[in-house]
This record gives C-alpha cells, structure tokens and sequence, in this order.
C-alpha cells in the first residue's frame, strides 16, 4: 500500500498532481487497515474456545507486531519492478514518504503499536509475565521505526549487506 | 506571613485545578486508568510513562527530509555573490598540443575513399586507415546493389524498427546474418556503436554484475556504465585472473539473492589488436553460470576459413556464446551492426533494447549491401587468404624493425604498434603520442596513410582502475593493395619509425 509513496523521483505536474490525489486516498485505507486488522484479530482469538482475556490480548499484540514487523522492517523492495532496482535495498518503512521522517503516516504508524501495547497491558491487568512479553514486542517495531535506524542493517549471525 | 499567604494560594489554585479537570470531559476515565495501572508496580509504570511521553514527542516533531541533507540557506545577497563569483569551466577542455598539431596536419581525402585516395593537398597516397579489408568499398557489384535499393526503397527507413521502420530487407539480412554464424536468430541495429552499448544494458540491470576484460573499448565502456550494474574486472586476457574474479564474486554474493550474471569481452581487441581465449572462458562461462556477451565488432567476417568470427577461429560452436555482438560497418563496409543469439536474447532486445527501440532503422541500402557482401564472402573464401599474406607481408617488413613491436594477432588486418620499451636505448621523449604523431606525419610524406590509435579521454568513460592504454598507431591492411605495395608500405613505415627515432636525442 506504501509502495504509492515509492515513486520515481522525475515526474511531470500533471502526473504528480493525480498520484497526489490518489495518494490521499490510499493512505487514508492504510490507516484504517491497522485498527481494522486489530479488531478483526481480536475477535478471531476471542472466538478461540480456552483463550484468556489477557492472553487474548497478549496474542493480538505479539500478532500485529510480528505482521508489521515483517511487513514494514524486514521485506525489502517493492513487488512490481520498474525503477531498475532503485529499491531494492530498502524495506517499506523506508520508502513510506521517500525516507522523510515524522511525517503524518509515520507518526499515525507509530503510535498505532504503542497505544495498542499499552491497552495490551492495561487488559492483562499488569500480570508481569504478560507485561514482559508485550513490551519485548513493541519494542522490536518502535526501534526500527526511529529516525537513527533509517538504513541501518543490523546482522546477528551475518554480515549486514550495506 | 508570606509563607501561609503562598501555602493558601498554592493551595487554592489546586483545587480550582483539580475541579476544572474533573469539569474536562473523559477525564474519570484517564485518573481511573492512571490509578489502575498503578498497582504498586513503579518500574513498571515508568516504562509506560516513557513511552507514552516518547509518542507524544514522536507527534510533535517536525517532518524533515533524509534525501535533501546539508542545503545551506543562503540569504539573496549570498545567492547573488556566488553567481557574482562563479566562472563556468569550459563545456569541452581545451585542445592539448598534440591535439593541436593534429587538427592541423589531418589530411583530407577528396573524392571517394579506396586503397589509394587523393588528398586535399593535391597528392595520391596509399590508404592504410580504413577499415575496408576486402576493398568491399570499390566493389561495383555492391555499388549497383546499393543504388538499385535506393531506387526502389529511398534513402532511410524513416520509423523505428517497431514502428514501420521494419522493411523486407531487413528481415532478410537478420536471416542472412544469422544463417551466415549458424546462430538460430539475430537482429540488427542501426548503429555499430550504439550496438553494444545498448545490448548490454538491455540485459543487465542494477544489482546484476558483469565481469569485464580491462582493455574493453569504449562502446563497451559505455554499455557496461549505461547499464549501472556491478562490474568487476580482471586483467586483460588472463584467464587465470579472470577464474580469480568468478571465484571472488561466487564467495562474496554466497548468501544473497540470486542476480544475472555476465561476462563482456572482445573478440579482437580494438585497443590492442590481441585475440580472446574463447574456449578457456566458454569454460570457466559453463563453470561459474555466466552468460557471455561477446563484442566481434573487430573479428566479424575477418576471423576464421570463411570468415564467420572468432568462433569459427577457435572452432567454438558459436551457440555457446549467449550473445554474439558485431558491426556491420567494419569489415563488412556496410554500416550498423548486429546481436546474434538465442530467439529468447533477439525477442527480449526488439522491445527492450533501447538503440532497437528509440532510433530509425537501418537504412535499406545497408541492409541489401550486408547481405550481398555475406554472399561475396562466402563464395570467395580465398579473399581471406589474400588478405592474410598482405598481413604477414607487412608484418614481415616491420619485424625487421627494432625500436616497435605489434600488439596484434597473427590474423588481424588492424596492426597495431607500440614502441618498445627496451627498444628505446635511453632515448628521452617526454610525449609518446607525439614521438608517434611524428611516425605517422613521415609515412604520409612518403606515400603511406595509417593512422594513430586514438583513445577516449579519461574521463568520459567507466575505465578500470590502474588501466591505461598503451600509445600506439596502427596500419589497416587491405587486400585492394598488392603484394608488392603493401611490401613497400611496410618498408616505408618502417623507415619512417628508424628516421623519426634517430631524431630523438640520446
């Protein structure tokens, strides 16, 4: 859905003007994705036989988190190839707004998990376990999403490509 | 006193506080919460509050740029001193006194061009700089094809090949061309020089990598910069290198995606005059999984018992090459040039090949001359012979030479001498092109035209770190000449290098 903002950088006026429009409308879907994707997933563990309020809500976390994890930090490239490779070495949360930082999506993204760790919390009723668990994984998609971690590779077990 | 007056009033102000916030609507909700959350657990809710104040900052921080950095603002006063301060370099660097000299003694041939031309100052010489091997360009033959073909055709083809550019002819001599190598499909360009430059960058993209010969010549120079892709290098026809690069390459891309693989080299090489080792890089090609592209703009119809190249000179099946590269306008005196290969490699070029895409066909005369000098070349095999003793007869001449040596293969009709290092005993020249511009200058003033090799600047092209080309003139053997007078070139030649280095001082 980002991948609008992924543009070649020479466009004409008219052409600009038109994706402009549109584009206003596509992340306008992309905001409402996230709560939508959020309550559908909390439905889907609610309706689980032997799930737990606070582990229900635990799940939700850790499922969003990992889902935008891979989708926003660790899926590099864009899907449909006509810019000659041009981004092929960033993942999408570097494309959004080509790589501008605190921008309104970056800051309706970030405060998406941040809100959503702290209802986590707030359900699971403080349980230190719980707690542990969710704050492991909001911090996982809060860090790359900081500024400083724009481009930066970081390799556990092998060398970072850049 | 003060004291109880400021207790009071810090007091009041509170609770007036206070009141005004249970007034804000919500605002039960958020003190219910903030003691729920408490829950005598302080770590716990200082990580909360870290990261709710770390939200809030996040949202109020200014949008900035990660593309644009370091644009100083400049005041109008400042603006308009730098433009005050600023002189343009010049667009084009101005001429060297070599480059001087140059323009002032070229000759200029009046009237058409042959093994022997007229020049401008009135004198007959004989032509040893054309790439007109076969003396194709005096044939009446192809003259009367070509003028028929302008007759019934006109002068261009007027449209891009994909856009009504594409004739009859033309499909014929991709046949033709392509029956001629015994390769399953070609196409034809419009231009010798932008074939290559084109064919490589339809095929290899940002991120795909392409081993190159260092001593490529400058159309492939462009190609390969044109195309953006990762380029390594390996020394000119060292094949033990080369094996050393493909075995560099295979380690270092061992955990990444996969990506197109090339390996560019000349057949014979335009700087230098030396023959590829194809079979050893076919060879190493098959081991590593490259694709080769194969520049034959210099061995096309020069090369082999029938002339088909230097596949048919080291008895390669010339489908192993992926792409086959060649000119028309060399050896052929024809003019474009051509990508033989797969019908895959031909298809993939005529939409995505942008010397196919973006220029005008050739023109229909060329194409017609093509296919007609094919069928002269394949049914008189013994011009090759011809033209292999006027080689080895010039050659033998400039053996018996002792200040240069040829660079050139055995077959190759362009000639190319450098002078020898050790051959120079001490002689102190601080110009090596001009010491050969002096060369070049005696032999016109006897009678024999050749020419220096001249080489791009280097700027303008993507060269190789620590390459350089060797200054060097060479001859263009022609079987127009005889025998005997291309015997008597060498000889002059010859001569002229033993005068112009006696001239030199000690």
């Amino acid at each position: 859905m980002e991948n609008c903002d992924a543009l070649p950088p020479r466009l004409s006026a008219g052409t600009a003007r038109y994706i402009q429009y549109h584009t206003v409308k596509i992340i306008a879907g992309a905001w409402t994705i996230h709560v939508v994707l959020i309550i559908a997933l909390k439905i889907f563990y609610d309706t689980m036989p032997g799930v737990s309020q606070e582990t229900s809500w635990t799940l939700t976390n850790i499922s969003y988190m990992a889902g935008s994890y891979l989708m926003f930090h660790w899926v590099q490239g864009i899907p449909f190839e006509f810019n000659a490779g041009a981004y092929d070495n960033l993942n999408m949360w570097e494309q959004i707004d080509n790589g501008d930082q605190y921008t309104p999506t970056k800051k309706f993204l970030l405060t998406v998990p941040i809100v959503l760790f702290l209802m986590s919390t707030h359900y699971t009723h403080y349980d230190l376990t719980y707690f542990i668990i969710n704050c492991l994984a909001v911090l996982a998609v809060v860090i790359p999403k900081l500024p400083s971690s724009h481009r930066m590779r970081v390799g556990l077990f092998s060398v970072p490509e850049e | 006193m003060d004291l109880h007056d400021a207790y009071v009033l810090l007091n009041r102000s509170a609770g007036e506080l206070s009141t005004r916030f249970q007034r804000v609507p919500g605002s039960q909700i958020l003190l219910r919460y903030v003691k729920s959350s408490y829950q005598n657990d302080p770590v716990r809710s200082v990580v909360e509050l870290c990261l709710f104040l770390f939200a809030v900052r996040y949202l109020l921080a200014p949008r900035y740029s990660t593309t644009q950095k370091g644009a100083v603002e400049l005041t109008e006063e400042e603006i308009d001193e730098l433009v005050e301060d600023w002189t343009p370099e010049p667009l084009v660097p101005g001429l060297t006194e070599v480059e001087q000299a140059e323009n002032e003694k070229r000759p200029v041939i009046v009237g058409p061009t042959g093994p022997k031309v007229k020049l401008s100052n009135g004198r007959t010489v004989n032509n040893f700089a054309s790439y007109n091997f076969f003396n194709f360009v005096s044939n009446e033959l192809l003259k009367d094809r070509a003028v028929q073909t302008l007759r019934n055709y006109g002068a261009g083809a007027c449209g891009p090949p994909n856009f009504y550019g594409t004739q009859d002819v033309h499909m014929d001599t991709e046949r033709d061309i392509a029956k001629f190598l015994g390769m399953p499909a070609c196409i034809i360009y419009a231009q010798a020089f932008s074939t290559i430059s084109s064919v490589v960058p339809a095929f290899s993209k940002r991120g795909d990598i392409i081993v190159a010969d260092k001593a490529v010549n400058f159309a492939i120079q462009k190609g390969l910069q044109i195309s953006r892709s990762t380029i390594r290098w390996y020394e000119h026809n060292d094949m033990e290198d080369l094996e050393r690069v493909l075995e560099q390459v295979k380690k270092d891309m061992a955990r990444k995606p996969l990506t197109r693989r090339f390996i560019v080299t000349e057949g014979l090489f335009e700087n230098i005059g030396d023959i590829v080792d194809l079979p050893a890089i076919i060879e190493l090609k098959q081991r590593y999984k490259y694709r080769l592209i194969l520049d034959e703009s210099y061995s096309f119809g020069v090369l082999g018992r029938t002339g088909r190249g230097v596949t048919e000179h080291q008895n390669v099946d010339p489908q192993s090459v992926e792409m086959l590269v060649g000119s028309l306008a060399h050896g052929i005196c024809s003019g474009g040039g051509f990508c033989a290969g797969s019908p895959e490699v031909v298809d993939h070029q005529r939409i995505s090949s942008s010397a196919y895409v973006f220029s005008a066909a050739l023109p229909a005369m060329l194409a017609v001359t093509t296919s007609e000098t094919l069928k002269l070349l394949e049914g008189n095999p013994q011009v090759l012979t011809t033209l292999r003793e006027n080689i080895r007869a010039f050659r033998t001449q400039m053996d018996r030479c002792e200040y240069v040596e040829c660079t050139s293969a055995l077959d190759n009709p362009v000639c190319i001498f450098i002078l020898k290092r050790d051959g120079l005993e001490g002689r102190i020249f601080d110009n090596e092109e001009k010491v050969l511009m002096d060369i070049v200058d005696e032999a016109l003033a006897n009678g024999v035209m050749i020419s220096r090799v001249k080489h791009i600047h280097e700027t303008q092209g993507t060269k190789p770190f620590g390459w350089q080309c060797v200054p060097s003139f060479k001859a263009c053997i022609t079987i127009g000449h005889t025998k005997k007078e291309v015997e008597k070139a060498g000889s002059v030649t010859r001569q002229a290098v033993g005068k112009v280095m006696a001239r030199l001082k000690k």
